[in-house]
């Protein structure tokens, strides 16, 4: 609970010094958009964080959400229905997701390996799939899901909440939940515990893949367009939100509510950026940057409670 | 070494001990496990530093400050566990740290470095390539090629712990030939093993240590192995923690037929009845933890059986525990528990879905569990919420005990259930093992300490080399048979 | 060494299929193409080798070897000198190799994570120097002598062939070579030996750094110019050709003999979907699906033929 008010009250910190700094920041306008892109973010990111809960880690989130946006757009238009579309997006996320947790399982692949590797196939598959093209122009009463608003706030924050709260029963109220927390802090005391570890790990790469399939159908709706590189800039967002909002990438300690907390803090440095007019290049570095020193922090921390054993 | 003392956090390793070891000599060093041999070991390497006495080379005092140190003066010590780098081959293994440099700075010449370590298997007369891989060699080779090592390194001081305890009886003579050579070369060489019989064979002189103390010094000639095993032991303490054995077991719960396991137990059989705590003795590395794997089904079984009220027990540790059995792993810390997680989400893992079968978890109903067992096992923890590390280490283990009743378990495994514990926490731990048989539960307990098997036990089974070399019941239950059993070499 | 027999057989396999299938593969033109196309992955995938044999992973290296080039491409650009201009670049990628050692042997940082991290950084630092364009006008000298051809053969491949001998000395040779295998596979043993192993475990991260700024060179000079996401990817190739090539993410077990069939492997099977007109995007696909079957190999069809081996 402590570290989640420190993130919190680094959240007002920036807040507060963007409402000094800018003249734009503190508007309506801008806030909904700031919480409709932290949505978008925390949609991925929530998924992984399951994965990182485990001391794994789905680096393909990025370039799933990307193909699977794709093909769901490619349905949508070609068959003119948008449920199928949609459909088509998530089982598809879903699928890849199963492949991963198959990998890591049991071709007992490092998950950052194999994930890594699934990145550059889809991002491939992608590319070939789409050739260059663009698809565009989607019903618009689809494309309120991501763009519109629904009682004056974004629909993408609903989502964002109807997934917190989904995420936050699952972690703490079902038995998979403590379990997924059990192996990540100790998979072989989980294992002689009798903790089913391969079906808890080909569960939660799977659900990793399904929020990026459900995450894709947003987008889609959101940009009202598909090509092949939406998916690329997604991935280091979703760790750094992960990894800000004080999700250990050694598992067991973590929240979903933590990774909202990240998101936003990191869709507030980038609204930041963007308002104070710096350009759009130096995002990749300054989020590197913070996703290293949130490592950092992270192995810090772990060293000095290892110490007081 | 002179009146070494040396205390860790809540225990004296050792008191005052000496040990005098000649050049050409191979000295013996003798007790049980806890008696104090690998302290004296590690202090003599630099690992440790003893609070009081000094060591002497040559007459000379030393400071030992470091590995280093006792390096440079010619100390060496090959550990059970041994230290080779797996992809670099035997000469490069033999000189790490330490390579002859070549012409260009930086560079190792390669030549001078295979000659010098052909030269030096050929010393030990063991014919084998210098550019084998370390990963490549049987435990017998690799042992010869840390000897090489220490060799190389001039030692004059060469300590070996149980290096016999992986080898074949072929493999053991050559070993002791080139224990004869080193002798005849002046190299004083102190030898740890359960062995008994060996000290006939090489040994100049013994020194036993019994709970952090000396106890005899005294020439291997004049050395019967049942005076050793007496002063191993010392005074036989009859103390019970039993109030109550068990007069009429139930049924056998547990049946272990003809067992070999891909960890090295071969031909193992036993049986365990309801309402008995049976014990499980042998000595460091005799197969016990291993057993009790595979039994779990931690480890992988390749032939027998195990059968579990009658019906095999496959499957691993998810089946094992849904049939009601728990394992308490030797070590705990490892093992056994989550350190950073909480005192209730350590009790609850086992037994989430027996509890909630539905998957859904209610925090209400799992207070009340995780409390009642906080109660029952006595547990001192200011709250549920405590994170398992900041216990100390006879609360961590009722933890992991609790697990196991949470659980439902009607049949333990515990793995040296005392180990690491203090007195008043072990007395404890003695009676939620009667609780648990008295309610109808049966147990299997490994334990090296033979007081400990003796005092618990109903009856007890004794491993040596991975298998059960005998059953000793109840009345027959004496630590010096234990130890007969565990030691002698057929 | 062990592990080559498998790859091998994978690569001749490939090399006959494309020359059944494809016209025009089995040219010596097409074998030179394929050596010079696979000179620039060599020189990231040997130093990738002995990074992956401490344990260890370099995700940053692409992202470098585009920021080296924009350096050398502005500087050629500004007039600056061939060799000057290369040591600037050589020097961006140590500076990076050093962050990454420091991040990962110094602070404890996972591999993956810090590099991905300076992977950010370098490709942030390209972009915003060069807000997304190529950086042309390097001259004359570069791209004449990356056409040149020293005895007759291509001066990329010249370079390649002497990175891999110079790295073969080193592994065998050198007290930092032998080092390398037993940070990855004991290397509390190295510290016992009284080995100051952080220095050499640094030493791998800065060495993969400077042999990106050699990369670059070679890039630039083909290009002609530099531009921001010009390797962008090429790490991944590189972990690719290493791990098809046989080395280990445990235990120190490595091969530059192996890596070097990893690099073949890939170019042909790029060249080889290239003249059979499939299209580039799947080409990395096809890589990531090559790496998976060969940690398939591995990891599963290995030790299973070992049994039957040993139980017949």
């Amino acid at each position: 609970m402590k570290r989640l008010v420190y993130r919190l009250a680094a959240i007002a910190i920036i807040g507060a010094a963007l409402s000094v700094t800018t003249e734009s920041f503190l508007t309506v306008t801008n806030i909904l958009n700031v919480l409709r892109q932290s949505s978008l973010t925390f949609l991925i990111a929530s998924g992984l964080t399951l994965t990182v809960l485990t001391a794994g880690l789905d680096l393909s989130v990025g370039a799933n959400v990307g193909l699977s946006a794709c093909l769901a757009g490619t349905v949508m238009q070609s068959t003119g229905s948008v449920a199928l579309g949609a459909a088509t997006g998530l089982v598809f996320g879903a699928g890849i997701g199963i492949l991963n947790g198959l990998m890591v399982t049991v071709l007992r692949l490092p998950p950052f390996i194999a994930t890594y590797g699934m990145l550059w196939t889809l991002n491939g598959v992608t590319y070939w799939f789409m050739g260059g093209d663009t698809i565009h122009g989607f019903p618009p009463g689809f494309r309120a899901l991501g763009s519109g608003y629904w009682l004056g706030v974004p629909v993408p924050i609903y989502l964002m909440a109807a997934f917190l709260f989904a995420g936050a029963v699952f972690t703490r109220y079902t038995t998979h939940g403590h379990e997924v927390f059990a192996i990540g802090a100790n998979r072989e005391a989980a294992r002689l515990s009798g903790v089913p570890i391969r079906a808890r790990l080909n569960l939660v790469y799977a659900l990793s893949g399904a929020m990026a399939g459900l995450a894709a159908v947003v987008y889609l709706a959101r940009l009202n367009s598909a090509e092949a590189d939406i998916g690329e800039p997604l991935t280091l967002p979703a760790i750094a939100a992960v990894l800000i909002g004080g999700t250990s990438l050694f598992g067991g300690v973590g929240s979903l509510l933590g990774t909202l907390i990240g998101a936003l803090t990191l869709t507030l440095v980038v609204n930041g950026m963007n308002l104070l007019a710096i350009d759009a290049s130096w995002q990749p570095l300054v989020t590197g940057v913070i996703v290293i020193l949130a490592v950092w922090i992270d192995v810090l921390t772990r060293q000095r409670a290892e110490a007081t054993i | 070494m002179r009146g070494i003392s040396k205390a860790f956090p809540g225990v004296r390793a050792l008191e005052r001990v000496s040990l005098t070891v000649a050049a050409g000599e191979v000295h013996f060093l003798l007790g049980q496990n806890g008696a104090g041999k690998s302290t004296l070991i590690r202090i003599l390497c630099g690992a440790h530093h003893p609070d009081e006495g000094d060591i002497l080379v040559d007459g000379v005092s030393t400071h030992l400050r470091s590995p280093a140190d006792a390096r440079r003066l010619g100390i060496a010590v090959i550990f059970q566990e041994f230290s080779l780098v797996p992809y670099l081959d035997v000469a490069q293994n033999i000189f790490l740290g330490r390579e002859p440099r070549g012409r260009l700075p930086g560079t190792v010449d390669t030549r001078k470095m295979h000659a010098d370590a052909r030269r030096l298997l050929d010393a030990l007369g063991l014919a084998l390539d210098t550019r084998t891989l370390a990963h490549e060699l049987g435990i017998a080779q690799q042992q010869v090629v840390e000897i090489a090592k220490a060799l190389s390194q001039d030692a004059r001081i060469l300590v070996m712990d149980e290096p016999t305890a992986a080898l074949s009886d072929h493999e053991i003579e050559r070993l002791f030939e080139r224990v004869r050579a080193l002798k005849a070369s002046g190299v004083a060489v102190i030898y740890i093993s359960h062995r008994l019989q060996e000290i006939a064979a090489i040994g100049d002189r013994v020194t036993v240590l019994r709970d952090g103390r000396n106890v005899a010094s005294l020439d291997a000639s004049a050395a019967t192995v049942d005076e050793l095993v007496h002063l191993m032991l010392g005074r036989v303490v009859e103390t019970t923690y039993r109030s109550r054995f068990c007069e009429q077991p139930g049924e056998v719960v547990l049946a272990v037929n003809d067992l070999f396991a891909d960890n090295g137990v071969r031909a193992a059989t036993l049986s365990v009845r309801a309402g008995e705590v049976v014990g499980l003795a042998g000595l460091v590395g005799s197969g016990r933890s291993e057993l009790a794997r595979a039994i779990f089904g931690a480890d992988r079984v390749v032939r027998g059986s195990v059968l579990f009220h009658g019906q095999p027990l496959v499957g691993g540790p998810v089946r094992a525990v849904r049939a009601g059995v728990g394992l308490v792993p030797e070590n705990r810390k490892a093992d056994g528990l989550a350190l950073s997680r909480s005192v209730q989400d350590n009790v609850l893992v086992a037994g989430l879905r027996t509890l909630f079968p539905s998957g859904w978890y209610r925090a209400s109903a799992a207070l009340r569990v995780v409390n009642d067992a906080i109660a029952r096992l006595r547990i001192a923890t200011p709250s549920p919420e405590r994170l398992v590390r900041f216990l100390s280490g006879g609360n961590q283990q009722k933890v992991v005990l609790g697990k196991w009743f949470v659980a439902g378990s009607r049949f333990f495994i515990v793995d040296e259930p005392t180990r690491g514990i203090d007195v008043g926490a072990k007395a404890e731990i003695y009676r939620l093992i009667e609780q648990l048989v008295a309610d109808g539960a049966a147990v299997l307990m490994i334990s090296s300490e033979l007081a400990e098997v003796v005092a618990v036990c109903d009856r007890a089974y004794v491993m040596r080399d991975k298998t059960i070399v005998g059953e000793l019941a109840r009345t027959e239950l004496t630590e010096s048979r234990i130890l007969t059993l565990a030691m002698h070499h057929a | 060494m062990r592990s080559i027999p498998g790859i091998g057989y994978l690569l001749v396999a490939l090399m006959v299929v494309f020359a059944a299938f494809g016209s025009g593969f089995a040219t010596v033109a097409n074998g030179l193409n394929i050596g010079v196309q696979s000179s620039v992955l060599l020189l990231l995938a040997l130093p990738m080798t002995l990074v992956i044999m401490s344990e260890g992973l370099d995700l940053s290296m692409g992202a470098v070897v585009s920021l080296a080039g924009v350096v050398l491409a502005t500087l050629l650009m500004n007039g600056r000198s061939l060799p000057s201009a290369s040591a600037a670049a050589i020097g961006v990628g140590a500076a990076f190799g050093l962050a990454n050692g420091v991040l990962v042997v110094g602070l404890g940082i996972p591999p993956f994570v810090a590099t991905l991290g300076t992977l950010g950084i370098a490709q942030g630092l390209a972009l915003v120097a060069t807000g997304g364009q190529s950086v042309v006008g390097v001259g004359d000298a570069l791209p004449a002598l990356y056409e040149s051809r020293p005895l007759g053969v291509p001066f990329s491949i010249v370079i390649a062939v002497a990175a891999f001998f110079v790295f073969r000395f080193t592994f065998r040779q050198t007290r930092f070579g032998g080092y390398v295998a037993a940070i990855g596979g004991n290397r509390e043993s190295l510290v016992l030996a009284g080995v100051n192993a952080n220095r050499y475990h640094v030493g791998i991260y800065v060495l993969a750094g400077v042999m990106a700024g050699v990369a670059a060179l070679l890039l630039t000079g083909r290009m002609s110019s530099g531009h921001p996401t010009a390797a962008i990817g090429m790490e991944f190739d590189a972990i690719a050709a290493v791990i098809v090539g046989g080395t280990s993410f445990e235990r120190g077990k490595g091969s530059l003999g192996g890596t070097v069939i990893g690099v073949v492997t890939i170019g042909v099977l790029k060249n080889g979907l290239n003249v059979l007109e499939v299209p580039s995007s799947l080409q990395v696909a096809s890589i990531g699906v090559l790496t998976i079957v060969a940690l398939v190999i591995e990891s599963v069809l290995q030790p299973a033929a070992r049994r039957l081996w040993r139980s017949a």
